[in-house]
């Protein structure tokens, strides 16, 4: 979102792209392909999300709910009623969308804290339906979860699914990001009355992102629960809502790799790292008490300090001077007509 | 370009309390295209209370805030900034984390109709208008000679330059009327010298300014006709000369 080319930085993503299109070929081990899954699909939610807590600055714990619904219509839907898996997951993004505009509409209007709390009681509610409407959900006991047909079932196929899922929602964030709605989101969560002296529409930009979001939870839950290949109502404890939010902000706000390296890292630690996977939800709150603490703007921005002390920029001391002829020009070609 | 004698800006009669106590009792002020309107008085007089009823901060108990024959009384800040009321802050209010070119480009939000989907999908529309504004913003901070530090995070900015930023993103929304909120505060005499060439600049251009200021040489110097305000109740408006004179104003704000 700076002045600077959008090229600059193409030569890393194409590479690091290249990277992960080929990962499949590479691992061998198809464990850890069916965790490079499991990523992608964590990260469809994720990259949604950020754009709520990231870039918006609203506090939304609750979308493990948007999740869950996601993954049981899947489940429903493709399983039960037979539906074509890729459809299935157009149509779980559009429930989830709904549910994100039904959730949002009341909540996005309160403060901060509020909100927050209204998203955890969604996510808490949803699990509990889920144990309740046996009929629907098979309660307790869960919903097997359907594979993708052909090739796409494959665990390389599926993840090459997934990959290319992760690789437009990722697309669709940074569009959104680089251009004026970007501008307008980081105001809303950094100045909401600058955001109103210019004009931005702030509750109905705060449901638009939102609604976004509940797309990209559904589209991750009907992914994730073909991953899974069954679901229950523990697949979706509240730890993984905080799971996706200690990602975001150990990442960085206003950043869409540093969420993405926090997702990837503590979807992969605690299955890589045995000792680690006993700390569990430890092991979060620590990693979060630990980065709000010593690096409060998250990883990435810290990345970024250190390679900026190591180039210090040249800030020399300008005097203002206005140009009131450039001026003049400037103002009489912007003039309304 | 606007009309001459175009669109007038203008609060009537307009009332507004606050727990009991009436910071502005029945203000009448009109801003008139091409004219610089200084607003001054005492702390507690209900300077920034009239801004923040013009520009839609606050909704008024009595009275009406016209854009000549449309009554915005009851309009939220965004309808007023799409049709052309900008301000700025007592305090800047920048957005630290962005370039100070992305945080005038925010100015630019009344003209972008690309919607979100299509901003996400980057369609041709998003892409034209993100280029417009951009070359918009600009030119703008080159001409208010920011043009040095487009590319600096706004955090990192020196007092003068986030004021005549605010002014910048002030100025991209294209105004037809613009509200400075004590924008003398804290500059130079140098950068006060700029900043009056800089308003006379943009009446030149057909906008309509409303100037609330502390520092009244300034206000006199540099306005076409002056207002003062004390205990919410307008004592004065005319010239500057006028109100320079006014024994009243000279009692209660100017002293001896």
């Amino acid at each position: 979102m700076t002045a600077s080319s959008p090229w600059r930085g193409a030569l890393p993503r194409l590479a690091g792209g290249l990277a992960l299109i080929l990962l499949p070929l590479v691992v061998s081990n198809q464990y850890h392909l069916h965790l490079a899954s499991l990523i992608g699909a964590f990260w469809i939610l994720v990259a949604g999300l950020n754009l709520v807590v990231g870039y918006t600055g609203q506090l939304s714990v609750g979308h493990v709910g948007l999740l869950a619904i996601g993954s049981y219509t899947f489940a429903i839907l493709a399983g039960k009623h037979g539906w074509d898996p890729i459809l299935t997951t157009v149509v779980a993004g559009l429930v989830c969308g709904l549910c994100g505009f039904l959730v949002g509409l009341p909540s996005l209007r309160l403060p901060e804290f509020y909100f927050a709390m209204s998203t955890l009681a969604f996510g808490l509610i949803v699990t509990e339906l889920a144990v309740a409407r046996t009929e629907l959900t098979g309660g307790g006991v869960g919903l097997p979860a359907p594979f993708f047909p052909g090739p796409l079932g494959t665990p390389s196929g599926f993840y090459w699914l997934i990959l290319a899922a992760a690789g437009l929602v990722t697309w669709l964030t940074w569009n959104v990001t680089r251009f004026m709605w970007g501008r307008s989101l980081v105001a809303i969560r950094d100045s909401p009355v600058a955001a109103a002296s210019v004009g931005v529409p702030v509750f109905r930009a705060k449901l638009t992102v939102f609604v976004f979001s509940g797309v990209t939870a559904g589209v991750a839950g009907a992914l994730f629960s073909s991953l899974q290949s069954y679901i229950t109502p523990d697949t979706f404890h509240f730890e993984l809502s905080l799971f996706f939010f200690v990602s975001i902000i150990i990442g960085g706000r206003g950043s869409i790799l540093g969420p993405f390296v926090g997702t990837a890292v503590l979807t992969a630690l605690p299955e890589l790292v045995a000792p680690l996977a006993k700390l569990g939800t430890f092991f979060y709150g620590l990693l979060l008490l630990l980065v709000v603490l010593l690096v409060p703007e998250g990883v990435g921005r810290l990345v970024q300090r250190v390679i900026a002390a190591l180039r210090p920029p040249v800030v020399e001391h300008h005097a203002i001077r206005p140009d009131l002829d450039r001026l003049r020009a400037a103002l009489r070609a912007g003039a309304r007509r | 370009m606007i009309r001459a004698g175009g669109v007038v800006l203008r609060a009537v009669g307009v009332t507004k309390e606050f727990g009991g106590l009436r910071a502005l009792d029945g203000v009448s002020l009109d801003l008139r295209p091409g004219e610089v309107h200084g607003l001054i008085g005492p702390n507690g007089s209900g300077k920034t209370t009239l801004l923040n009823l013009l520009s839609g901060y606050y909704e008024a108990d009595a009275g009406h805030v016209l854009l000549d024959d449309l009554d915005l009384s009851r309009e939220p800040v965004q309808c007023r900034a799409a049709l052309g009321v900008a301000r700025t802050f007592q305090t800047p209010r920048l957005l630290g984390s962005l370039s100070v070119l992305d945080n005038a480009m925010l100015g630019g939000w009344p003209d972008v109709g690309a919607s979100f989907v299509g901003t996400a999908l980057a369609l041709p529309r998003a892409r034209r208008e993100e280029t417009e504004i951009r070359e918009r913003a600009r030119a703008l901070l080159e001409g208010l000679g920011l043009g040095y530090a487009l590319d600096r995070r706004a955090n990192l900015l020196e007092h003068a330059e986030q004021r005549f930023l605010e002014i910048g993103r002030a100025l991209v929304l294209r105004p037809r009327f613009l509200m400075l909120d004590e924008p003398a505060a804290g500059l130079t005499i140098a950068e006060i010298d700029y900043l009056g060439e800089i308003i006379g600049v943009i009446r030149e251009s057909g906008v309509g300014v409303l100037l609330v200021e502390h520092h009244t040489d300034f206000v006199f110097r540099t306005c076409d006709r002056v207002t003062t305000l004390d205990l919410g109740r307008m004592i004065a408006h005319g010239t500057p000369e006028e109100v320079r004179k006014d024994p009243e104003v000279v009692r209660v704000y100017l002293g001896t």
